[in-house]
């Protein structure tokens, strides 16, 4: 990791090189309650000082809600081609937690297998990371997700006159070389950068004590009753998976053509809250209830993957709390285990 | 294998349904070239009592009506209820609100009596269907998977989850959000979420999953200070039918 500043006047040059030379992909306002991170053609268009976004921007890029895989042909012999589709991109102005969430995703895309449809974007894909504001809900100073460590090609943090950039990668190297002058990290830049994460960190305020929920989940996992109290008004309407930046579930649609010799299978956003998730061929359902359903979702999170991985699939970012109209907050429920066990 | 011959039939509704058939138009071709059309009011003049599969738009909603759904009940061997008054009775149940009477004095007044008209009823409650697009208007390419599927002799896909799924694959703000009311979380998908994707909360024209929590649904609108009459109201357009039957 090298460290740099970079003065507040040459951003501006800086980030118009980059809309120029790449597809730049940033954050701008949608409407009154959040921003969405699009394509963009110019800087007046980029506005990095945002509270929420619904969709997780390297989600949407990496594994996007649709997404053709194949085409075929059957004849004689049936032929088959991969699609596969992606170009040189910047995400500019993705926050750590959403940098950790795709970090997940770059582990569970390449540890059973390499799915190339995800690393194919992803090796194109150069990350530059900016701190923005947590909403009320979000718990990731809780789950260590606050700050990215890796992930990243550049990482710009504002001390307010100027950014303190972690340099991360070769790629991101190369662009601090290419656009403006960028100058080496001072002492006194450490110094500040250490004030600035101690103020930054202070604005957490929802707290989980995920510890103890993971160290008693094999004991509420049986309680019917834990998990129907906070499943009750559950829609199983399946936002809080689709929001989620670590959700990886996904179902394979075959569409053949009506002239019965071509087609194309694409994938799409599943959802573990969804009753057909668990149905299979013959009509049982392995996850009737939205309780099971509920249960297992937390369980993949909080437990399954943080043995598996070593990271919890789930990076506090509270969109599925905001998301969710039964207001089901998996920050209260997490909290809510120490105190069902331990009176 | 001969080609399945397919009959297309309209009961009461604006004939949109049949339309959304038509305007297929790039793959038209290829569903002519793979099933035989052999009875469609609104696109050809043969007409016949000869086809294996039937696609029915509209509610019944009039005597004469039950004989021919139930004529086609004994003909076709393949039901498809196409559109929201075929699935669910749709608007037409409007009617049914009112009691019938009073909603032919207000719309025929003195010339009531030369209205033949009974309580509307989805053509389920006179035929067994087999698979249902629903809609309003059908999703055209729906309408295509189930014929496809027929073909095939496989299960078409057709959502039993509701319509939030699609809304978030499509990225778009929750309209609760912007402060609207929305059916989305009790209403069946697979209208790829048109009416949130243009800022307007779900009508409900899909029908309800199959097992929606409606109590969930009320706290909802509570909590965004709405009353149960409130999504009542748009909950009528289109499934007053099962309201009804519910009581
Ligand atoms: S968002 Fe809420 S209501 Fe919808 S499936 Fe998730 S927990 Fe259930
Ligand atoms: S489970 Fe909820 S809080 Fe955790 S990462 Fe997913 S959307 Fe964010």
């Amino acid at each position: 990791m090298q460290y740099k500043i970079l003065k507040k006047n040459k951003y501006q040059d800086f980030v118009k090189g980059l809309i120029e030379d790449y597809n730049f992909i940033g954050p701008t306002k949608k409407d009154k309650s959040v921003h969405d991170f699009v394509p963009l053609n110019s800087i007046e268009e980029l506005d990095t000082n945002y509270l929420k976004t619904t969709i997780p921007p390297a989600k949407k890029i990496l594994f996007p809600p649709n997404e053709k895989l194949i085409e075929y042909e059957i004849g004689d012999e049936i032929k088959v081609k991969p699609v596969i589709e992606s170009s040189e991109t910047v995400l500019f102005g993705i926050n750590a937690w959403d940098i950790n969430g795709m970090n997940f995703l770059d582990k569970f895309f390449s540890k059973d297998f390499v799915d190339e449809n995800y690393w194919d974007k992803r090796d194109k894909l150069t990350v530059i990371g900016m701190d923005t504001e947590p909403t009320e809900n979000n718990f990731a100073l809780s789950m260590d997700t606050e700050y990215a460590t890796d992930g990243f090609d550049l990482y710009l943090h504002d001390l307010g006159d100027r950014y303190f950039v972690r340099v991360n990668t070769p790629k991101g190297n190369e662009l601090v070389e290419k656009y403006v002058d960028f100058d080496d990290a001072s002492e006194n830049d450490f110094k500040d950068f250490d004030k600035y994460m101690d103020d930054y960190r202070a604005q957490f305020s929802n707290k989980v004590n995920i510890k103890s929920f993971y160290d008693n989940f094999e004991m509420i996992y049986n309680d019917e009753e834990f998990w129907k109290k906070i499943a009750k008004n559950c829609f199983s309407c399946g936002s809080c998976n689709l929001v989620c930046p670590t959700c990886f579930c996904f179902n394979v649609k075959d569409d053949l053509k009506l002239d019965l010799k071509t087609g194309e299978k694409t994938r799409e956003w599943d959802s573990c809250m969804i009753p057909e998730y668990g149905l299979v061929a013959g009509g049982h359902n392995f996850r009737p209830n939205k309780e099971n359903r509920l249960k297992q979702r937390y369980r993949c999170k909080l437990k399954t993957y943080f043995d598996k991985f070593g990271q919890y699939a789930c990076v506090g970012c509270g969109r599925c709390i905001e998301a969710c109209l039964a207001k089901i907050n998996i920050a209260e429920d997490i909290n809510s285990v120490k105190k069902e066990v331990n009176v | 294998m001969s080609k399945p011959k397919v009959g297309v039939f309209g009961f009461t509704g604006c004939g949109g349904c049949q339309l959304e058939i038509l305007n297929l138009e790039d793959q038209l071709l290829d569903l002519v070239s793979a099933v035989d059309i052999v009875h469609f009011r609104e696109a050809i003049t043969e007409y016949s009592d000869d086809y294996d599969i039937a696609l029915v738009e509209g509610s019944v909603t009039t005597k004469h009506g039950v004989e021919r759904i139930e004529k086609i009940g004994d003909i076709a061997k393949i039901i498809v209820a196409v559109g929201a008054c075929a699935c669910t009775g749709g608007l037409n149940c409007l009617k049914n609100l009112y009691g019938l009477e009073k909603a032919k004095d207000l719309v025929y007044g003195d010339k009531k009596d030369w209205i033949d008209t009974i309580e509307t009823k989805p053509i389920d409650k006179y035929v067994k269907v087999d698979y249902m697009a629903r809609g309003c208007p059908p999703n055209r390419f729906e309408i295509v998977d189930v014929i496809r599927s027929l073909i095939l002799g496989r299960k078409p896909e057709i959502p039993n989850y509701p319509v939030c799924v699609e809304c978030k694959r499509n990225g778009n703000t929750c309209v609760y959000e912007l402060g609207m009311t929305c059916l989305g979380p009790i209403t069946r998908a697979g209208c790829d979420s048109r009416c949130p994707n243009s800022v307007s909360g779900c009508e409900g024209c899909r029908g309800i999953i199959d097992n929606p929590n409606v109590n969930a649904q009320k706290d909802v609108l509570e909590e965004y200070g709405l009353t149960v009459e409130d999504i009542m109201e748009n909950f009528n357009l289109y499934n007053a039918c099962k309201k009804i039957e519910q009581k």
